[in-house]
């Protein structure tokens, strides 16, 4: 049939073989499988979500205004957990795309930092699926997002401010180091104390 | 079967179905048949199975056990009980599926029969997928590979079956809840279904709206369209030609109503128990004693020190609200006054100010002019007949109004969060920094009075809709409010829920809190309040005695249809050249180093703000936004400059004139991208946007990237994300007026107040994605499926024109410093 041409099919071959489709309740259409209705509607909601939380941004350290907090990080954490590294993935990129047409090169570290963030977390929660996993994830996560933040903020910042990269190094450690250590100890706080109830939600 | 197959739409036969493995049946051995043009509601409580019944005729879902067939098509078939083992089986449907005799469901066939059985879903909202109202409707044929012109003509005849050709053009998401659901019916009828499934497709709109879409179904049902309509409002059952009711999973009722519409003869139905349709109207009606369930006791509780009798609670005096973006005021020069321990009722049109009129009393919204006192607490304070705001609150007065104002806001239930729900209702009460004896009893009570003691360790997110309202406002009531302010509090709630609120309210009155409540039902007013206050036209309107209003008419929340959408030079090019010309020129503007270079990029700018006719006024206010960050990046720029004669020394920092003509440079530079992306943006629908993103990424399929899918995440995320928006704050505000704050307090309490922010919202995110997801099902989209485009994608002259032009731009740009320099 025409109607499921021409990428992967697994969804009809593998409910053809057994007598019920993988999921209880499922018709086999399209709600199951790897890219299932419900899986399209719940990243695209996550996206959303991230969309929203990344216009919410403040200073958190006093002092350093140019460098400001959004919770979506948290999002593509939580996106990562629940949905495993391409979740995180897709959450990281296009979570940003609307400050694309607003800030180009700044939406591209930011995409950067996102990603070393929450694919690493994802791809070590998911061997490792406990508390412990979930902490190791998190920490893991936000040592190579601090190392590509400061290195991206090595670049960028340039760009945007008429600054040598050696005026940027000399803020590494009075602006660059304590702002990201505090961001993301919040994000991981934030997401660890929030994933149980989600999942719940997620599992009804 | 007696019958051809030809006119007989869905059969169901010997239908179970669990949601929890098989401990409790949502369905039972169900029985149903469907013949093609009948209109059949299926009625019954919340949680009888009514819902789950309507996703199995829409092919939907598959059921446990049984056999289904839809419009011909034998979907589904497994008879467990056949087994030798059905006594055990039945408590293990997975293990049972592998004994049982049968195919289980069939995905071909279901695939075929879906594409041709409409639904429509109760949240008219979550089924939009675009913002676009004619693309909208074009999702569904392009799902079915429909050819451009066909979906061009099945667009126009699906706007005109629910009178919105008018709206074409215009933002569904921004429309009033009737207009929504008329335009998912037309998401439907553009798949030309033999068959329309619709769960309580009004339970979320007022009767104006209601009135609408029930029209609506009746034009279609004469046009011969087979109509399954699950509701639990009476007046819409008596519509239908035969009525099926459900209770704990089995249908109790089957009866004929034979109004003169129906062309069908269902007198000869062999399950139809002969009972008289009248029964339903009786049996809907709460139980008599439900009152009597107020226990005496709680009107002893005197710590709920009533206000003395000749105060008033809540003052309003003419007081006006504009919304910032509207010129109409939503109040005008409201004037009203509650006596202490009075019940009123707040009624009028949707539109009317009645939400505002409950944020304005919270102090979630000040008003334009006027004054507001409540309890004693001026909330708003006019500034003695001058043209300024009137003055708010200072920090003390508010924590002191959230203590005596408790506010249960529309669908409370979306603000639930915590693991328990006790200690869901104590988050209230531990914000008013109690120790842990006084929370536990307010908590106690606050479920006593709700009777919801036994669900106090369950988690809210594992209970139903009706119980989920009840845990959210028992959270305000242990706030222990004198002033109780409720927006709609039994909207979409059935008889035994709402029997509840309504105990709640008489209990609060027998203690004297005062009591605001917000609803569209005359019936309800009238059991609960002392008076009516009318709300209508931005006007406060005259109080009336408890008595039912005269009919409403006209939902003036309705949008106006807007003429045409743009077609300027720009906004006709191809999104794909669009998209990468506009990205290379915004990437570029960063090597603006240079007046000459910065002069050549605005040349550029006004001319591509000419050519796509937006008013440079609106331009100014995307960028408005960032004025701040310019500041930031200017100071920067001069403190970190220090070539150049020194102007002026803040301190040791020298400031120079190159360091002001650095930051002047890079500030106008920045401008000129954030207006090209503004434009960008302006110029181009979600659709389009999405079309040219997919466009451009499809090469990606050959490495096994599923492109066409990215790219619909991608517009359904731009889709729902004001509505994430809208809906942040509101969980923001109710959670601001239990006395949440995370600006204030100590670091533990800082994150649980994020974590009640945090909670909800990805709570609402599943909500939605899960409604979508099944409206996705609905319009037959599936993975790697072949679709067609309504909007076709081509580069023509203009589009090749535009992309020289801007290559053109970006050499000069780079030649510049070398020519001039």
């Amino acid at each position: 049939m025409s109607v499921s041409s021409h990428t992967t099919n697994a969804t009809s071959t593998s409910s053809a073989t057994s007598s019920r489709p993988d999921t209880a309740h499922s018709t086999g259409v399209a709600d199951s499988g790897r890219w299932s209705t419900r899986r399209i509607a719940m990243y695209a909601l996550f996206v959303a979500l991230a969309m929203a939380t990344s216009f919410v941004e403040f200073p958190i350290i006093p002092g350093i205004q140019w460098l400001k907090y959004d919770p979506s990080g948290i999002v593509a954490l939580i996106a990562g957990f629940a949905f495993g590294p391409a979740a995180a993935a897709i959450v990281s990129v296009l979570g940003f795309v609307p400050h694309l047409f607003m800030d180009p090169w700044g939406t591209l570290m930011a995409v950067l930092v996102a990603l070393f963030l929450s694919v690493p977390a994802a791809v070590i929660y998911r061997k490792n699926r406990t508390r412990n996993g979930a902490i190791i994830g998190l920490i893991v996560g936000a040592v190579c997002a601090l190392a590509i933040a400061i290195v991206g903020n090595l670049i960028v910042t340039p760009i945007y401010a008429h600054m040598t990269v050696a005026q940027v190094a000399a803020l590494i450690v009075p602006a660059l180091l304590p702002f990201n250590l505090l961001k993301f100890a919040i994000h991981g706080v934030v997401t660890f104390l929030i994933y149980k109830p989600i999942t719940t939600l997620l599992d009804k | 079967m007696t019958e051809p197959t030809a006119s007989i739409a869905a059969t169901l036969t010997g239908i179970r179905f669990s949601y929890d493995g098989g401990e409790h049946w949502a369905l039972d051995g169900v029985d149903l048949t469907v013949r093609t043009g009948e209109y059949v509601c299926l009625t019954g409580a919340n949680g009888s199975g009514k819902s789950t019944l309507a996703r199995l005729v829409a092919g939907l879902a598959a059921p446990d056990d049984g056999d289904v067939t839809l419009l011909g098509h034998h979907v589904f078939s497994l008879d467990v009980a056949n087994d030798a083992d059905a006594a055990d089986a039945a408590a293990d449907p997975a293990d049972a599926a592998r004994h049982a005799a049968g195919f289980g469901a069939d995905p071909a066939e279901y695939r075929a029969a879906r594409r041709s059985i409409g639904a429509v879903f109760q949240n008219p909202e979550d089924q939009l997928v675009t913002t676009v109202t004619a693309d909208d409707v074009a999702f569904g044929p392009e799902n079915l590979g429909l050819d451009r012109a066909t979906i061009g003509a099945r667009i126009n005849e699906s706007l005109d079956a629910v009178d919105m050709a008018a709206h074409r053009f215009d933002d569904p998401t921004r429309m009033s809840g009737g207009q929504q659901q008329r335009v998912a019916i037309a998401d439907m009828l553009a798949m030309h279904p033999a068959m329309l499934v619709l769960d309580e497709p009004t339970a979320m709109l007022d009767p104006a709206a209601r009135a609408e879409v029930m029209r609506i179904l009746d034009e279609l049902h004469a046009r011969g369209t087979t109509i399954v309509h699950v509701t639990h409002h009476d007046d819409e059952v008596v519509r239908a030609g035969r009525v099926v009711r459900l209770q704990d999973g089995r249908i109790v009722e089957d009866v004929a109503v034979a109004p003169a519409r129906d062309h069908v003869t269902t007198a000869d139905d062999g399950r139809s128990d002969g009972h008289p349709s009248r029964n339903i109207a009786e049996t809907a009606t709460p139980p008599a004693d439900a009152r009597s369930t107020v226990a005496p006791e709680h009107r002893s509780t005197t710590d709920h020190a009533a206000l003395p009798a000749d105060v008033p609670a809540i003052t309003v005096s003419h007081v006006t609200y504009r919304y910032p973006s509207s010129d109409a005021p939503a109040i005008n020069d409201l004037s009203l006054t509650v006596t202490s321990g009075e019940t009123i009722a707040i009624m009028g049109e949707n539109g009317a100010g009645k939400s505002t009129l409950a944020r304005l009393l919270c102090a979630l919204d000040t008003p334009t002019s006027g004054s507001i006192t409540v309890a004693g607490i001026p909330v708003a304070a006019s500034s003695n007949g001058t043209a300024r705001r009137p003055r708010t609150l200072d920090r003390r007065q508010r924590a002191r109004l959230r203590r005596t104002v408790g506010f249960v806001m529309q669908h409370p239930e979306r603000q639930l969060f915590a693991d328990t729900v006790a200690d869901d209702i104590a988050y209230g009460p531990r914000n008013q920094q109690l120790s842990e004896n006084d929370v536990a009893a307010r908590v106690t009570e606050a479920m006593r009075l709700l009777h919801i003691e036994h669900l106090a360790d369950r988690s809210p997110f594992s209970l139903s809709g009706g119980q989920q309202r009840l845990v959210a406002i028992a959270g305000v009531i242990a706030c222990r409010p004198r002033v109780l302010v409720m927006d709609e509090p039994t909207a979409s709630l059935d008889d035994v829920a709402t029997a509840r609120i309504h105990d709640l309210i008489r209990t609060l009155r027998s203690q004297g809190v005062t009591v605001l409540i917000i609803t569209h039902s005359p019936a309800e007013a009238q059991e609960v309040a002392d008076r009516v206050v009318m709300l209508g036209g931005g006007d406060a309107t005259a109080t009336v005695p408890t008595t039912p209003p005269s009919g409403v008419a006209g939902s003036s929340a309705s949008s106006q249809p807007r003429a045409t959408r743009n077609s300027s030079y720009i906004a006709r090019l191809d999104p794909r050249v669009k998209m990468v010309t506009f990205l290379a020129m915004m990437f570029t503007a960063f090597a603006i180093a240079t007046p000459a270079q910065l002069a050549l990029g605005a040349a550029l700018v006004a001319g591509i703000v000419a050519a796509s006719r937006i008013r440079p006024l609106r331009l100014l206010a995307s960028v408005h936004m960032f004025l701040a960050m310019f500041v930031v990046m200017g100071l920067l720029n001069i403190f970190f400059v220090r070539s150049g004669d020194v102007l002026v020394r803040l301190g040791p920092i020298p400031v120079t004139d190159d360091g002001i003509t650095i930051a002047v440079l890079y500030a106008l530079r920045f401008a000129l991208v954030i207006i090209l992306g503004a434009v960008m943006l302006e110029t181009t629908t979600p659709t389009a946007l999405t079309d040219g993103f997919g466009s451009l990424l499809s090469p990606l399929a050959r490495l096994g990237v599923h492109t066409q899918e990215i790219a619909l995440v991608m517009s359904l995320a731009l889709r729902f994300l004001p509505t994430l928006g809208t809906e942040a704050k509101a969980i923001a505000d109710a959670q601001a007026a239990r006395g949440g704050s995370i600006e204030t307090g100590s670091p533990a309490a800082r994150l649980r107040a994020m974590t009640a922010l945090c909670v909800p919202m990805f709570a609402g995110a599943i909500r939605h994605a899960d409604n979508l997801s099944l409206a996705l099902d609905a319009r037959c989209y599936e993975e790697g499926i072949r679709r067609t485009h309504w909007h076709e994608l081509r580069v023509r002259p203009s589009d090749l024109a535009f992309a020289a032009l801007a290559v053109v731009y970006i050499v000069a740009l780079i030649a510049l410093p070398l020519v001039v320099g």
